[in-house]
């Protein structure tokens, strides 16, 4: 095996403590998650109910750029198998995820995260947004907002958004039409995860923030990350 | 000229620390160099060593050579000397908290019983340099400067300081080793924005994740294991650091 | 020359819990309002937020939210045979400052006090009898029933949001909850907390020993939430950086949270920051009060005339004002006369360290401020005192607040206090280590006093407070006690190591402890001994009120924040109803 897949192995050994204490509805996997494996998944699908992962989400996990479908490259395991399972159960709801999420295994779902939560992957060239909505999105990003009741985003989402793992994602270089479109379905109720925190906080932005927070972390990161290390 | 006698870099004990962080940092061989990285905001080793802008050269060498021993580097983890510990003694002594801070300083001065706390009329700078003074003097005429002695030596030096057997002009030698030993454990422990903790390796140590804390999902995962590189204060998504050791202590 | 402002109708000195509780009932009620605050205004956004807030030597250890000794102290003695001297810098009690006052970095624990709380002197002559009490002690009646202040709890809870989960309601023993609770009306505003492994271990440790364990009450709240006023809370994330720091999340309870955007709008309400109240000013007969004088933040003086005014600044600064302005007769301890400082009490805290086996993952850094699991079996009289020599009681519990390093890096006996073997002790031990908590009762001695001190002053010139204490033997013997049932707890949790706590004379300011500072402006049925009558109306000065924990006449088992808000509330029942339609003497005694 290559050095490098070793490394991303070890990797996924060792998120496995994280893995495996998940939530007790959750059946646990009957082996470590095989990052090797994940990227067979990635690359194949699962004949016949599951499409590859690539076919969207691109080999490395960067999408195509169009927000149509989310940047996951280097999300962390727990969050991406988490994602996985609440399409499973309802809490998400996507009419191509939702079959997904339902066919995949527990061990398959273990697999894929592993080895996404591992890639390198760069960030896509993109056309900045609108520079006052970016402006705007920077405030609320790092500061807030105390007529809106809002705290700063990245209070919770990490460092300019590059996220809090395990459990809470990066903002910062994912695509702008996904955040807002996110934001959209807890507006309306769509996606129940977060109920308390991010409906909260959804419903008390107005469609000029959400473009513009959308927009800001768009463009907040564009070091491109090296292999997710796990210490 | 007296200016430049302070403003010096220790390049040798730099590099010395700066190579000897990058092998205790455990997870040190993906980074390093410069790059970015998420989540884990990196001085990078070989680093600038400290630049000291309070400590004259023998106070900075006894200050390096006594949190060696305070705090010491061992096969697993660095210690305080690695971690920039020295470095964070110059810059609260050099800033306001040296200046005497949130002190109440009107006399008049008398010594109280231990419930009373400190009684002393100095500021925390004002008594480093006394009592650094007289330790410099003291070992001076008895031949060996600390950074010289042994281990071992240096270690008994530091227990009869702590024992208030000495008087360091005009400051007991307890309670500067009381206030050495306090300035050890912050500047080991305190958020890297302050000069110490540098890479975060004190809390990597320990497993503190840092100033971003939101755990509402996983506070009823009990036992979990975290493992995720801690997070500073000072740190952008790209992973770089704004070191300021000049917040003072006053309310937003 | 102090420049002479317009009269208004009320002015309270200090802008924290009780006086924008005060101001704003007052406001709405049409009177004209003036709050004088001597710190900064200060806002959930940007003030408090992170990464910025979340800096441990910042706000633990250089104390960014308290007061500044460099302009104001506190002189200290243990016993009235010494000499006080000034507590240079902060670290058994943290008197806080800024707009919201210490109801900004607290940590959110949300009890009440107890029935017999209220009447404890009644209560423990007659379970007890005089001869349990040493000598010394003078402990009293409040003048006040929980009864009384049962509605005001109410109230005070649900404008916080309080989640927690009711043990007593009308009577009823609710399963899950404090069985020994003083009766409720009903149930909390929100349920309790998600409970974290420290709280579960010692839920079941205390279980097996046949305790009977809760979840503590808490204002940091476990959902978001709307209160009367319509300001909502959100959802604690328990970041681990409750006490001494400010919220970032709006799910705190403090005045930013649940009062002052409301207040800010009410057109009857002036905000002044920045403003150093020196004294309480009266007229010639010294039965009245005039108004104030303050110094302004370019240290001009002003004078502010009022027709009500309010002492709204924290126990210790109430006292202060009190005898700064000449407002009732100091107390004197050799004489036993005087009532003003009088009964200053504390809290009596402490708590064993219990070490785990390294395979247990505690994760402390993953805490709120009131997230604990306690027990009150031992609390206040929950239990017969008769063969045991002393009264009072305290909690007990696991209510870990945060792992911030630089605090919290526990090391078992025999380590050595610094050097190699330290640091190891320190690696191996940090996340498999869990602190319990004993916290109860400060009874009032004759001995503990509040008044000014001959030498030191603050930077206006004026004489520093001077707070003469130490632990009465009785709580001393109470705490030992104690100490010895918290150690079982915490080998019934698994521990391979206990550290036993306790508290020992003398007490010693140089620790931290505890900022439940009261006393020393006490209520009462009698003149003679207390400072302010049932409504916390100066006795004296009829248009002064003394609000805050400066009217406990001894400190109960209990962390006292919703005890001083329904206090609050229940004086400006009084205030609205009775003192404003007849202006004057609220009881004649």
């Amino acid at each position: 095996m290559s050095r490098e897949l070793t490394r991303t192995l070890a990797a996924a050994i060792a998120s496995v403590g994280v893995v495996g204490a998940m939530h007790a509805h959750a059946q646990s996997p009957s082996r470590p998650p095989d990052a090797g494996r994940g990227a067979v998944i990635a690359a194949q699908g699962v004949a016949p109910r599951v499409p590859a992962c690539a076919q969207c989400h691109a080999f490395d996990g960067a999408s195509e750029g169009s927000g149509a479908f989310p940047r996951i490259a280097g999300q962390s395991t727990y969050y991406l198998g988490k994602q996985m399972r609440d399409f499973a159960s309802g809490v998400r709801t996507d009419a191509v995820m939702t079959p997904i999420g339902k066919a995949l295994s527990t061990e398959e779902v273990a697999d894929v995260a592993a080895y996404y939560a591992t890639v390198a992957s760069p960030f896509l060239p993109l056309k900045s947004g609108d520079p006052t909505l970016v402006k705007r999105g920077e405030q609320l990003a790092q500061i807030g907002d105390e007529s809106k009741h809002l705290q700063s985003c990245d209070d919770c989402h990490g460092p300019g958004g590059a996220g809090e793992p395990p459990a809470i994602p990066y903002l910062a270089g994912q695509y702008a039409h996904y955040i807002a479109f996110q934001l959209q379905m807890w507006q309306r109720g769509f996606r129940k995860s977060s109920p308390d925190a991010m409906e909260y906080i959804a419903k008390r932005l107005d469609d000029r923030d959400v473009a513009a927070v959308a927009a800001y972390f768009q463009q907040a990161r564009t070091a491109t990350p090296p292999a997710q290390p796990k210490e | 000229m007296a200016d430049l006698t302070r403003r010096f870099m220790l390049k040798a004990t730099g590099a010395i620390g700066a190579s000897m962080l990058s092998a205790g940092g455990a997870a040190a061989g993906t980074r390093g160099s410069e790059a970015a990285s998420p989540g884990g905001a990196r001085v990078a080793a070989g680093a600038s060593p400290s630049i000291y802008v309070f400590l004259n050269r023998e106070e900075a060498a006894f200050i390096e050579s006594a949190v060696a021993r305070l705090i010491p580097a061992d096969a697993k983890w660095p210690g305080a000397l690695e971690a920039g510990v020295s470095n964070y003694i110059d810059k609260q002594l050099a800033g306001a908290w040296g200046a005497g801070e949130r002190l109440y300083r009107s006399g008049p001065w008398r010594p109280g019983t231990p419930s009373q706390g400190y009684q002393l009329p100095f500021t925390p700078a004002e008594l480093f340099r006394a009592a650094l003074g007289a330790i410099n003097r003291d070992l001076s005429q008895a031949g060996t400067p600390f950074a010289r002695m042994s281990s071992e030596q240096q270690d008994g030096y530091l227990r009869r300081l702590e024992s208030g057997e000495k008087n360091l002009g005009g400051v007991p030698s307890d309670v500067f080793f009381e206030h050495l030993w306090q300035c050890t454990v912050e500047g080991f422990f305190s958020d890297p924005v302050y000069g110490g903790n540098r890479s975060m390796v004190a809390w990597r140590m320990v497993g503190f994740p840092g100033a971003y804390a939101s755990y509402y999902e996983l506070v009823d995962q009990h036992g979990i294991h975290i493992d995720r590189a801690p997070t500073s204060l000072a740190e952008d998504a790209n992973g770089h650091m704004i070191i300021n050791p000049g917040i003072p202590a006053k309310s937003p | 020359m102090a420049k002479r402002l317009k009269p208004v109708d009320v002015v309270t000195i200090g802008v924290g819990l009780t006086g924008s509780l005060m101001a704003l009932e007052l406001a709405r009620a049409g009177l004209k309002v003036v709050g004088i605050e001597r710190g900064a205004p200060r806002f959930t956004v940007p003030d408090f937020q992170s990464p910025a807030i979340h800096d441990e030597l910042r706000f633990s250890i250089r104390k960014a939210m308290m007061q500044d000794n460099v302009k104001e102290a506190v002189t200290f003695r243990n016993a009235p045979d010494q000499s006080a001297l000034p507590i240079r810098r902060w670290e058994s009690f943290l008197p806080g400052t800024g707009l919201g006052g210490a109801f900004v970095h607290w940590n959110g624990q949300s009890f009440r006090f107890q029935v017999a709380d209220f009447i404890y002197k009644t209560h423990i002559e007659q379970r007890y009898g005089k001869k349990i009490l040493d000598p010394e002690l003078t402990i009293q009646d409040w003048g006040v029933t929980y009864a009384e202040l049962e509605p005001h709890y109410d109230r005070f809870e649900y404008l916080c949001g309080v989640s927690g989960k009711a043990g007593n309601i009308k009577g009823a023993i609710q399963p899950g909850g404090n069985p020994f609770e003083a009766p409720r009306a009903r149930g909390y505003p929100t349920p309790p907390m998600k409970e974290p492994y420290f709280g579960a271990l010692f839920r079941e440790g205390a279980a097996t020993l046949g305790y009977h364990p809760y979840p503590q009450p808490s204002a940091n709240l476990s959902q978001p939430y709307t209160n009367a006023e319509g300001l909502t809370l959100q959802q604690c994330v328990f970041c681990g950086f409750c006490e001494r720091y400010a919220c970032e999340h709006f799910a705190k309870a403090s005045p930013q949270t649940v009062i002052l955007p409301v207040l800010l709008k009410n057109p009857n309400f002036e905000l002044r920051t920045n403003c150093q109240v020196l004294r309480i000013n009266l007229d010639s007969t010294g039965k009245k009060a005039t108004g104030i004088t303050y110094s302004d933040a370019a240290g001009a003086e002003v004078e502010q005339p009022a027709d009500l005014v309010l002492i709204t600044a924290f126990p210790l600064n109430n006292v202060r004002m009190l005898l700064l302005s000449g407002i009732g007769k100091p107390y004197d301890p050799k004489s036993g006369e005087g009532v003003v400082g009088r009964n200053y009490c504390y809290q009596t805290t402490g708590g064993a360290t219990v070490f785990l086996d390294e395979s247990i993952n505690v994760n402390p850094f993953m805490a709120s401020g009131a997230n604990g699991t306690m027990i009150d079996d031992f609390g206040g009289d929950n239990f017969d005192h008769g063969p045991l020599g002393f009264i009072g009681g305290q909690y007990v519990g696991a209510i870990m607040t945060n792992g911030r390093p630089i605090e919290f890096h526990p090391t078992p006996p025999g380590t050595p206090k610094w050097g190699l073997g330290w640091k190891e002790a320190v690696a191996r031990h940090y996340n498999h280590t869990v602190l319990l908590q004993q916290h109860g009762t400060s009874t009032a001695s004759r001995l503990n006093y509040l008044d000014l001190d001959p030498t030191y002053r603050d930077a206006w010139g004026l004489p520093l407070l001077r707070m003469t204490f130490d632990f009465p033997e009785n709580d001393i013997r109470m705490s030992q006690y104690v100490a010895d049932k918290v150690v079982e707890i915490g080998h019934a949790m698994g521990a391979k190591t206990v550290i036993r706590g306790g508290t020992k004379r003398p007490y010693t300011t140089t620790v931290y402890q505890s900022t439940h500072n009261a006393g020393g402006a006490i209520m009462g049925d009698d003149p003679k001994t207390s400072v302010v009558n049932r409504y916390l109306q100066c006795w004296d000065v009829p248009n002064v009120f003394s609000i805050g924990a400066s009217a406990f006449p001894q400190n109960g088992t209990y962390n006292y924040s919703m005890t001083i808000g329904a206090l609050t509330y229940w004086a400006l029942d009084a205030i609205k109803n009775k003192y404003l339609k007849a202006p004057g003497p609220l009881v004649h005694a």
